[in-house]
C-alpha cells in the first residue's frame, strides 16, 4: 500500500462534508471535509491524501488530480482510499463528491450530514 | 407457441417475479422493478427505512477504520464496511446493520464486527428500558475477514451472543439479497434470526463451494457448477426447506414490504425459533442416509418448507451405510491426522468416571458439579466429512441437546453445574451434504443452546488442548464465559488453516508468517492469540499429548479458578473487552463501543 500527499490551489469552499464510493475492487471512496473556517484567500489549497493498494502509478495520480483540481478548484481536506480504480473512475468519483458538496459561497443548502 | 416454450416462458417470468401462481404474466411489473442488490450498503439501509428517517452512527467521518489492514498493505475503508443506521420502519424505531459486500467481500473484521455487536447490544438495552428496537441485519458477506482472523472469529461469536440477547426482546430480521451471499460465521447469525428474508439470488451457507472444493475435492463439490451451488445454498432452496421465511424478488418495494411485515410481527414465542427446535433438527437429520444422500430438490419434499416435523420418514441405513461414497471421500485438504488430544484430556479430567459417547464423535463426562464435553474423531461416523474430529451436523445437534438438557436439569438447583468444553477440532465439516442440510443452522442450534446455558447461570469454560479452528471453534468453545488454552506448540487457534488462508488472501505461507509477527490476530502461535484480550489463562504443561499427573492437576486447578470467575462475572461476553490485553489489542473495539453508545440516543442535528 502506498500513501501520497498532494496539494493544489483551490478557491471554492464546499458547503458540507461528503462521502462517496467504496473501497471495492476497481473502485475508491472519497471523503471531503471543508477545511478550517476562514481558510479561503489567494494562498488557499486543497489538501489531498491518497492511499492506494496499487503501487507504481504516482505520476498518473499526479496528472489525474492536477487536471481535476484545475477544472474544479474545491477547497478542503480530501481523502481518497483506493482499490485500483482507473483514472476515469477517480475523476468521476471526485466530480461526484464536488457536486454533492455544493458551494458555501452561494446560498445553497447548509451542512446536511 | 408450443407447450414446451410456454412452460419455459412461464418459468422465466416466475424467476423474474412477473407471475404469481395461476396468474398471467405482468411484464410491466418487471420493467418497473428497482433493484435492491445493486445498491451499496448505505443505499440498502436507506431503501428499507421510512423516507427521511435515516441517521448513520459511527459513520465514515468518525474514521473508525480497521487498524490491521494498512500494515498488511490493504487499503482500509473509513467505516470498515458496515453501516449502522437508526430510523423507523412503518413508524417503529429500528436499527439496521448493513454490510458492504464490495469492501473485502463483506468480511467481518474487528471494527465492523464490533459495530454490529454494539448496535445489537444497545438495541437490547433500549428494549429492556421499554422501547423495543428491532434490528435488521443485511448479511452480505463471505464471513470472517481473514486478514483479521482471530479478532474476526471472536467478533462473530460476540455478534451471535448479542443477537440472542436482543432476539428475546425485539425481532431480529436477517436479509440476504445477494450477490455475495451470507457465508462463514455470519451464516450462523442468519440461523439465529427471528425471520430470514432472501431473494432467489441470495445464498446462505457455512462453507462456500470454493472452500469445500479446496478442502475435499471437486467430486465433493464442483465450485464451477453454478446451478449446483444455487440448488444447495440458493434462496429458493433455503425457503423451500424452511431455512428462510420469506422469498422475495430483487425489488426495493418487495423487500421493504417484507421487512416491514417482519418488524410488525414482533418477537417470536420462546422455544419456537429454528435454532431452538432440536426436535425438528434431529428428525430432519434422521431422514438423511449419508451413504445415499438425496438430491437438493428431493430435500424440499422430504423436509417441507416450514421448520416443523418433516414429512419424510427416518432413513433406513442401507447395507453400505457408514461406507465412503467413493474412495478418499473423507480425506481433508489440510492433510491433518486425527488427533486424540480431546479424548485424552476429557478422560484425564473426568478422573473416576469414563466419558460416555453421546454419539460416536461427542463424549460427555459428568463429575461432581461439572460436565465435560468433547468432539472427537470417529472413523465410523456415517457423515464421512466429520470423521477426523470436525464439527458436523450430528455433532452440533448432540452438543446442543447436552447444553439444553443440563440447563433444564439444573433449573431448580441452587448452584448450576459448570460445563467444560474440551476443544481439539480441526474445523467444521466441509461437505456437500452438510451444506445442503444447512450446517449453519445446526451450528446456530449449538450456539443458541450454549448461550442459553450461560445466561441461565452455568459457568462455561473452554479448554483448548489442540486445534480450535473456524466454525468448529465458533460451535464448541467461543461462546464460553472463560477460555483457557494449553501453552503448547500443538495448540492452534485460527479462522482457517494456514495453507487455505494463504491461498484466499493471495499470499504465500511465508508472507503470512511474516505478517503474523507484527499482527497478533493473524498469528497461529497460541501465545499471540493469548494477547487478544479473551484468553483467561495460558496453561503450561509438560506433555500436552500425554499429560502427566501434574499436568492434569495444573489444568484442573485452572478450570476451578475459571469456574469461580465465571460464577461471579457477567453472563454475557462483555468481559472480553475489559482485560488488560483487550485494552491494548482491542482498542478499536472499545472505541466503537464507546462511540456508538454516545451516538445512540443523540437527536438528529446535535
Amino acid at each position: 500500500m502506498r500513501t501520497m500527499h498532494y496539494q493544489f490551489p483551490a478557491s471554492r469552499s464546499p458547503a458540507r462534508r461528503v462521502h462517496v464510493g467504496v473501497v471495492g475492487s476497481g473502485d475508491l471512496e472519497v471523503l471531503l471535509e471543508p477545511g478550517p473556517a476562514g481558510g479561503g484567500g489567494a494562498a488557499a489549497h486543497a489538501q489531498i491524501r491518497v492511499r492506494t493498494s496499487v503501487e507504481g502509478f504516482d505520476e498518473v495520480w499526479q496528472a489525474t488530480l492536477e487536471r481535476f483540481f484545475a477544472r474544479t478548484p474545491v477547497l478542503g481536506d480530501w481523502e481518497l482510499n483506493d482499490a485500483g480504480a482507473t483514472p476515469a473512475l477517480v475523476t468521476l468519483r471526485l466530480q461526484q463528491a464536488a457536486e454533492a458538496a455544493g458551494s458555501a459561497d452561494t446560498a445553497e443548502s447548509k451542512e446536511a450530514s | 407457441m408450443t407447450p414446451a416454450t410456454d412452460a419455459a416462458r412461464d418459468e422465466a417470468a416466475r424467476a423474474l417475479g412477473a407471475i404469481a401462481e395461476g396468474q398471467s404474466i405482468d411484464w410491466e411489473h418487471v420493467l418497473h422493478r428497482h433493484s435492491f442488490l445493486e445498491l451499496d450498503a448505505l443505499g440498502r439501509a436507506e431503501a428499507l427505512l421510512d423516507d427521511g428517517t435515516v441517521r448513520v452512527l459511527c459513520g465514515p467521518f468518525e474514521r473508525l477504520e480497521s487498524p490491521w489492514l494498512q500494515p498488511q498493505d490493504v487499503t482500509p475503508q473509513s467505516d470498515d464496511g458496515v453501516v449502522i443506521a437508526r430510523g423507523t420502519i412503518g413508524g417503529t424505531a429500528v436499527v439496521i446493520a448493513s454490510i458492504e459486500q464490495k469492501f473485502q467481500g463483506g468480511g467481518i473484521g474487528e471494527v465492523s464486527g464490533a459495530k454490529i455487536t454494539q448496535a445489537l447490544r444497545l438495541a437490547a438495552a433500549s428494549s429492556r428500558q421499554g422501547t423495543p428496537i428491532p434490528a435488521v441485519l443485511l448479511l452480505e458477506t463471505g464471513g470472517v475477514r481473514l486478514q483479521e482472523a482471530n479478532l474476526g472469529l471472536n467478533a462473530v461469536a460476540e455478534i451471535c451472543s448479542a443477537l440472542l440477547e436482543l432476539r428475546a426482546l425485539a425481532p431480529v430480521i436477517g436479509v440476504v439479497a445477494g450477490s455475495v451471499g451470507s457465508f462463514g460465521g455470519v451464516s450462523i447469525a442468519a440461523g439465529l434470526c427471528t425471520h430470514v428474508i432472501i431473494t432467489p439470488e441470495g445464498r446462505i451457507g457455512l462453507n462456500g463451494a470454493a472452500v469445500i472444493e479446496q478442502e475435499a475435492g471437486a467430486e465433493e463439490f464442483d465450485s464451477s457448477d453454478r446451478s449446483l451451488i444455487w440448488a444447495v445454498d440458493g434462496g429458493e432452496q433455503r425457503r423451500g426447506t424452511g431455512l428462510a421465511d420469506t422469498l422475495v424478488v430483487d425489488d426495493v418495494g418487495e423487500l421493504r414490504d417484507a421487512v416491514r411485515d417482519a418488524v410488525a410481527a414482533g418477537p417470536a414465542a420462546p422455544g419456537s425459533y429454528r435454532s431452538e427446535r432440536l426436535d425438528v433438527l434431529d428428525a430432519r437429520l434422521a431422514t438423511i442416509d449419508p451413504a445415499n444422500p438425496p438430491e437438493p430438490r428431493q430435500l424440499r419434499e422430504m423436509w417441507g418448507d416450514s421448520y416443523a416435523a418433516p414429512p419424510a420418514k427416518p432413513a433406513v441405513p442401507s447395507a453400505s451405510s457408514g461406507a465412503e461414497p467413493r474412495p478418499g471421500a473423507s480425506r481433508s485438504g489440510s492433510s491433518m491426522q486425527p488427533s486424540e488430544r480431546g479424548r485424552t484430556w476429557i478422560t484425564a479430567l473426568a478422573a473416576g468416571t469414563t466419558p460416555r459417547p453421546v454419539i460416536g464423535s461427542v463424549l460427555r463426562a459428568d463429575t461432581d458439579g461439572t460436565t465435560y464435553l468433547a468432539v472427537v474423531p470417529d472413523p465410523h461416523n456415517p457423515f464421512y466429512r466429520a470423521r477426523q474430529g470436525q464439527v458436523g451436523l450430528t455433532e452440533c445437534a448432540a452438543l446442543a441437546r447436552q447444553y439444553r438438557e443440563i440447563a433444564a436439569a439444573d433449573t431448580h438447583r441452587g448452584e448450576r453445574r459448570a460445563i467444560v468444553a474440551v476443544v481439539d477440532l480441526p474445523s467444521q465439516a466441509y461437505g456437500r451434504i452438510e451444506e445442503m442440510a444447512g450446517l449453519h443452522q445446526t451450528i446456530a442450534a449449538a450456539v443458541d443452546a450454549t448461550e442459553a446455558a450461560r445466561v441461565a447461570g452455568h459457568p462455561i469454560v473452554a479448554l483448548v488442548v489442540g486445534h480450535a479452528l473456524s466454525g468448529g471453534f465458533l460451535t464448541h468453545g467461543l461462546q464460553s464465559s472463560q477460555i483457557l488454552a494449553l501453552d503448547d506448540p500443538g495448540v492452534e487457534i485460527h479462522a482457517m488453516h494456514k495453507q487455505a488462508a494463504a491461498r484466499i488472501t493471495l499470499r504465500t505461507v511465508d508472507q503470512l508468517d511474516e505478517f503474523a509477527k507484527k499482527i497478533p490476530p493473524l498469528s497461529y502461535n497460541v501465545r499471540d492469540w493469548a494477547t487478544l484480550g479473551f484468553c483467561d489463562g495460558l496453561l503450561e504443561v509438560a506433555n500436552a499429548e500425554s499429560p502427566t499427573d501434574d499436568d492434569v492437576q495444573t489444568v484442573a486447578e485452572a478450570i476451578s479458578g475459571a469456574v469461580a470467575r465465571a460464577r461471579s462475572g457477567p453472563v454475557d461476553l462483555s468481559n472480553r473487552l475489559e482485560s488488560a490485553d483487550a485494552r491494548k489489542n482491542r482498542k478499536a473495539s472499545r472505541t466503537v463501543r464507546d462511540t456508538l453508545s454516545r451516538e445512540w440516543d443523540e437527536q438528529p442535528g446535535q
